[in-house]
């Protein structure tokens, strides 16, 4: 590392703790908007925090054989979500840039992922599990879709920093970025997926499922994972800014700042619209969907490693 | 510098002569199940103690001179040792499995109730000796030959052990066959390429199907006889292939041996045995050609053919496993899917080796890098996963998983270990498996420049590995989470003592292997590290050319970086922010002083948990396995072996028609 350590933690702190404070607030616009939309009033903008303080005072049920566990879990996903926070750029460099590359940061989305799982399959109930069961079928076709973008960028810049990568990299490719194009379709067909919302959140699936894997959750535990999740869009939308919607990031600290933040905004606005108007799939219906989608994305691909 | 007084070639010979004389011992002793596990252990420590003492001074020192101990110029016929860095790596992994290996045998088999270990304990110190000597060999013919027929009668009769259970029989004979097959393939392909004797520079006279020797000619046959020598190459690819479970060749026999063998057993065959493949594709694709005859080598092709079996395997495998409702046959299916990802790193390093930029032979070491030291990771942590297996079976006499539940409870040290192996298998962040396959993956992903198809195998690879995470959320769920079944809290009734966790050797063996996994999880620049020596310490034939390019860079802090620092992976921070992270998370749930509570899971109010409404293994990603059939893998499932006790009725309601068999939770 070239840079002494204390300055990346530094800015792995400054990255947690917007995180931490912006996530709610954007969860709170979108069900306020998400109320609008359905001809609703809404709760109150800030109603996101109010629930967190709230859960975290409340009861704590644990009805899994194995308590320790359950806790593991749910600590493990605040905090798995939290680490990818500190390797995303968020309108600075990534502050975790020299310990970690793409690959890394592909798989750590999984392990927030497998929190879940664990919590789920710890706490047992015929619900949760089949919520685990479907969640781990979507993430299987989900997680590669990313992959597959990272991979593109990889290929184009020769590179694994994120800072490379997350810099609009799947355009990279000389002439028209054909490969990037397609991704970034793929990406936007794909979102909702990636942030469990409607119309893919068909493992909490609260009407049929009762939250699947967060079934048997309350009090803190469910705080916590509402938070991950909360937090999650925040990242993902984050992620998906640096890697398709680069420009302005060459700004210089507040211009850059706030034009990053302003594109994180719109993509929470995209999930919301997109939330809003549409019925949940199916899983098999969600499968089909996902898997042509990923093979569009290997088609990506092919034609990056052409250079195209 | 001198960490081991005995050569290393005289530590692999004792070795050898450590477990033939253990095995003597313990023919003599098989009527005493417990006095022959010990001494089969002793044997088995004080092999493992010179094969590991020796494989650390090549490592420290660099390789000595060869041994030859017997020969017989009329017949071509010599047992030439020679351990150098390569061998070494694979001595310590046989070493690092056989140990804990046999200590876990000693309780495990003292409950199966057989007149005698006398089929037990001799065929298996004989298979551990036989594995030493495969990989120290330097005769490709006659000593190849000896060394892998005592392999495979020694693994035939370990698997055959429980011959009196309906398939063990069958599957035996399945892995005879194929072994057998191998053999014959591998000894052609050497026949091919071997000429005459020849005599070195330092006077030593080299039998005719000496590696040096073979080595010595075969530039002149890759030029004038480039056909049969590409025959050699093909018969030497599906002759390993075949062993270390390549697609096509590895369904036929290595699912059904692998849940048939003792528990122990069926560890050695995954953890080390179809690694002795892996090292003959290595020897043979890598160090066998000298670095002048690159120009005649087409060793692009034969790592695209590689990368492309290697990515099948591991995609078919892992499929397969998906499928898979009994312990020991999912994991075996999965050890496919994991020797795919090693075939995978070793055809990214062949196709990159021969590059004329330094940057992508960097990209071939790393590739290798990642293949080798997978092999090290593979081998402890699916041994670990297949003892973890047996002591479930050992504690519920059953490997049918939709039978398990719930085992967390009972078993937490087996449970815990179990935990590290999946995740070191699912490839999590700070796990040893997920070091070696970024490794594999630096090497395919970078390497675009010299093969476009290295990137999408890559990514195949990338998605096989959500496949496997499912596949071991499975496995780990159905077996240690989720709610007890009704075999398991019947047994726990039955035993005396709190919990159903296996004697204290059986969770020692699984505990020192854990540890390992996490050390290396955690230091991956141990692994590199080791490799890179390994790579130092072999200097010979592309082999010198590997250990030429740039290395993997490896720092403890650090961590590890390739690709002229474009890569970089410090899993000591990772954990350090991970660590505070979770801190910080723990914390902000007691800050609200929120009480705690047990209760009764929720459903919905009309229906209590119940053996008949728990979700058991095989429903498990109905929806995408629909889809998944065409990659097979369901057919002739061993038959479960009975429980001891038939599953208990306690007041159950009357069984709907449509209850258990073919409902599918969508």
């Amino acid at each position: 590392m070239t840079l002494p350590p204390l300055i990346p933690l530094a800015g792995a702190a400054a990255n947690i703790a917007v995180v931490l404070l912006a996530a709610p607030l954007f969860e709170g616009l979108l069900r306020k908007l998400t109320a609008r939309i359905q001809s609703r009033q809404g709760p109150p903008l800030l109603q996101p925090y109010f629930d967190l303080l709230k859960l975290l005072g409340k009861e704590d049920i644990e009805s899994g054989e194995t308590p320790r566990m359950q806790r593991f879990a749910v600590y493990l996903a605040l905090a798995t979500v939290l680490t990818v926070a500190c390797l995303v750029p968020m309108g600075f460099p990534a502050p975790l840039d020299a310990v970690g590359d793409a690959i890394l940061l592909i798989y750590l989305l999984t392990l927030a992922g497998i929190c879940t799982l664990l919590a789920g399959l710890a706490a047992g109930s015929t619900f949760s599990v089949l919520g685990i069961s479907r969640e781990m079928m979507s993430m299987m076709l989900l997680e590669p879709l990313l992959a597959v973008a990272l991979v593109t960028g990889a290929v184009h810049t020769r590179s694994f920093r994120l800072d490379t990568l997350l810099n609009g990299s799947v355009y990279a490719s000389g002439g028209v970025p054909w490969s990037g194009l397609i991704l970034l379709g793929v990406l936007l067909l794909s979102f909702q997926g990636f942030v469990q919302r409607v119309p893919f959140d068909i493992a909490e699936a609260e009407t049929e499922l009762m939250e699947g894997p967060l079934m048997e959750y309350s009090g803190p535990k469910l705080a916590l994972f509402k938070y991950a999740q909360m937090s999650k869009l925040v990242v993902y939308s984050s992620l998906a800014v640096g890697l398709f919607i680069p420009w302005g990031s060459e700004l210089g600290f507040p211009w850059a700042w706030l034009l990053f933040w302003g594109k994180v905004l719109a993509f929470v606005l995209l999930v919301t619209l997109v939330a809003a108007t549409h019925a949940r799939y199916r899983i098999d219906q969600a499968i089909r969907y996902f898997a042509t989608l990923l093979a569009a994305a290997l088609g990506a691909l092919l034609l990056a490693s052409c250079g195209l | 510098m001198n960490p081991f007084p005995m050569s290393p070639e005289h530590a692999v010979l004792g070795a050898m002569l450590a477990c033939a004389a253990g095995a003597l011992l313990t023919l003599a002793c098989r009527r005493r199940p417990a006095l022959g596990g010990w001494t089969a252990f002793a044997a088995a420590a004080a092999s493992s103690l010179l094969a590991l003492g020796g494989a650390a001074r090549v490592l420290a020192a660099g390789p000595g001179p060869a041994l030859t101990v017997l020969g017989a110029r009329p017949l071509e016929f010599g047992l030439r040792l020679h351990v150098d860095g390569l061998s070494a790596i694979f001595l310590g992994v046989i070493a690092a499995v056989t140990l804990p290996a046999a200590l876990y045998s000693i309780d495990f088999m003292r409950r199966r109730h057989h007149p005698g270990t006398g089929h037990y304990y001799p065929p298996l110190l004989l298979f551990i000796a036989a594995m030493y000597g495969i990989v120290s060999t330097t005769d490709m013919m006659w000593f190849f030959f000896i060394f892998w027929q005592l392999m495979t009668l020694a693994g035939f009769v370990l698997i055959r052990f429980e011959r009196d259970r309906p398939g063990t029989a069958r599957a035996a004979n399945r892995y005879l066959l194929m072994m057998q097959l191998a053999c014959a393939l591998t000894m052609i392909g050497a026949g091919l390429l071997a000429r005459t004797g020849v005599t070195t520079g330092a006077g030593e006279t080299l039998m005719r199907y000496d590696f040096d020797a073979v080595t010595r000619h075969l530039p002149a046959q890759l030029r004038f006889h480039p056909l049969g020598a590409a025959t050699a190459f093909a018969l030497f690819l599906a002759g390993f292939g075949i062993k270390l479970g390549m697609w096509p060749f590895g369904q036929f026999w290595l699912p059904d041996a692998h849940p048939a063998a003792p528990s122990p057993v069926s560890a050695l065959l995954s953890g080390v045995m179809i690694k002795t493949g892996v090292y003959g594709l290595m020897r043979c694709f890598l160090w066998l050609v000298p670095a002048e005859a690159q120009a005649d080598y087409p060793a692009a092709g034969w790592g695209a053919l590689m990368v492309l079996l290697g990515t099948i395997t591991l995609a078919v495998g892992t499929v397969q496993a998906l499928q898979q409702n009994h312990t020991k046959r999912l994991l075996a299916f999965s050890s496919i899917g994991q020797a795919g990802y090693i075939l995978l790193g070793l055809g990214v390093c062949l196709t990159l080796v021969g590059s004329a930029d330094p940057a992508i032979r960097a990209l071939a070491v790393a590739g290798f890098c990642g293949a080798l030291f997978h092999v090290i990771n593979h081998s402890l942590f699916k041994s670990l996963l297949f003892l973890n297996a047996g002591s479930v079976l050992h504690a519920t006499g059953t490997q049918d998983m939709n039978q398990l539940g719930g085992l967390l409870r009972f078993m937490p040290a087996t449970a815990l270990s179990a935990l590290v192996a999946s995740a070191a298998i699912a490839g999590v962040p700070l796990s040893s498996g997920f070091a070696s396959k970024w490794s594999i993956f630096l090497g395919a992903i970078q390497g675009h420049p010299a093969a476009w198809w290295l990137p999408l195998a890559a990514t195949i690879a990338i998605l096989t590995s959500a496949v496997t995470l499912a596949l071991m959320t499975k496995f780990y769920g159905a077996v240690f989470l989720t709610r007890a079944s009704s075999l398991v809290l019947n047994r726990a009734a039955q035993t005396r003592q709190p919990g159903l966790d296996v004697p204290t050797t059986m969770k020692l063996a699984q505990a020192a292997l854990a540890t390992l996994c996490l050390g290396f999880g955690l230091l991956p620049a141990a692994g590199f590290g080791l490799v890179d020596r390994a790579l130092q310490a072999s200097r010979q034939g592309l082999g010198t050319v590997l250990a030429d390019a740039a290395p993997v860079t490896a720092g403890a802090w650090t961590g590890v970086g390739g690709a002229a620092g474009q890569a970089v992976y410090a899993p000591l921070l990772v954990l350090l922010v991970l660590g505070l992270a979770f801190a910080f998370a723990r914390l902000l749930a007691r800050a609200g002083g929120a009480p705690r509570r047990a209760a009764a899971p929720w459903l919905c109010g009309y229906a209590t948990a119940h053996e008949m409404n728990r979700y058991r293994a095989s429903h498990f990603y109905a929806d995408i396995q629909r889809h998944l059939e065409w990659a097979g893998g369901r057919l002739a499932p061993p038959p479960a072996p009975e429980p001891a006790t038939p599953p208990p009725t306690p007041a159950q309601p009357e069984l709907l028609p449509w209850s258990l068999e073919k409902d599918s939770p969508s």
